[in-house]
């Protein structure tokens, strides 16, 4: 990865932070019926999106060699690793490209159609891209949990 | 010999209302991958490789599927630990 990709990569990532918490706490079914849980609920979803969006945007800016090598010192980090890198996907999927229905975005061939402006194909890129990451990650720290 | 004496058991409202289970759903999600989901329910829901696989195959094939069932509190906690971990968990009811 050269060093102007990964200054862009964890440009985008420190953006899409905000989005990414605002985006958690959408999807969750928060349960309204208490003030308390309620508040106590929202803080927290959002307090742990916008640190995974952070901790994925400072091991991109910290990736080294080409191709870039992300080192997670331990399994607890691993963990908020996989985590962050699903909240990146899915405030993608919901704030840049939720026109495209799922069936077109699991066929890799549709990703890199030129009819849609760059930023989504970029975006899309992206979105593919973690999606790999994500797996690679899943089998080297629980090959078992893969089918 | 004498009789014990029974105290007569009351049931409120409350406490029956506190009785009640609680159900944590998941439901399916086309972005989150089959494996990631797995680590998931293994780290939150403290089950084996095998129950989290099979949990997560109901969900794929139904649609959604009930994770756990008890008390509203530990319900609560893993739902919001669930969410946080960008699966689409709720709570609900039990009937």
């Amino acid at each position: 990865m050269t060093a102007e990709a990964r200054t862009v990569l964890s440009d985008l990532l420190r953006l899409i932070a905000p989005a990414a918490a605002r985006v958690a706490v959408r999807r969750a079914r928060i349960p309204a019926d208490d003030e308390d849980v309620t508040g106590y609920w929202t803080g927290a979803l959002e307090a742990h999106a916008s640190e995974e969006a952070r901790l994925l945007a400072s091991a991109f800016a910290t990736a080294k060699g080409d191709p870039a090598v992300i080192l997670l010192r331990n399994e607890a980090q691993a963990l908020g690793f996989l985590r962050a890198i699903s909240s990146v996907r899915l405030a993608l999927r919901e704030l840049v490209f939720n026109d495209i229905p799922d069936s077109r975005l699991e066929a890799s061939e549709d990703l890199d159609d030129e009819s849609l402006p760059a930023e989504k194909r970029h975006a899309l890129a992206c979105y593919a891209c973690f999606g790999l990451l994500q797996q690679s990650l899943v089998a080297q720290l629980s090959p078992e949990s893969m089918d | 010999m004498a009789r014990p004496k029974i105290k007569p058991e009351v049931r409120t409202e409350t406490s029956a209302k506190a009785e009640r289970r609680w159900n944590v759903i998941v439901r399916n999600d086309p972005v989150n991958f089959m494996g990631y989901v797995v680590v998931a329910f293994v780290s939150v829901l403290r089950v084996s490789h095998e129950s989290a696989k099979r949990l997560m195959r109901l969900i794929h094939e139904e649609g959604r599927a009930t994770v756990w069932t008890g008390d509203r509190e530990r319900a609560e906690m893993l739902a919001l630990e669930l969410q946080q971990w960008h699966l689409d968990a709720r709570l609900e009811q039990d009937a």
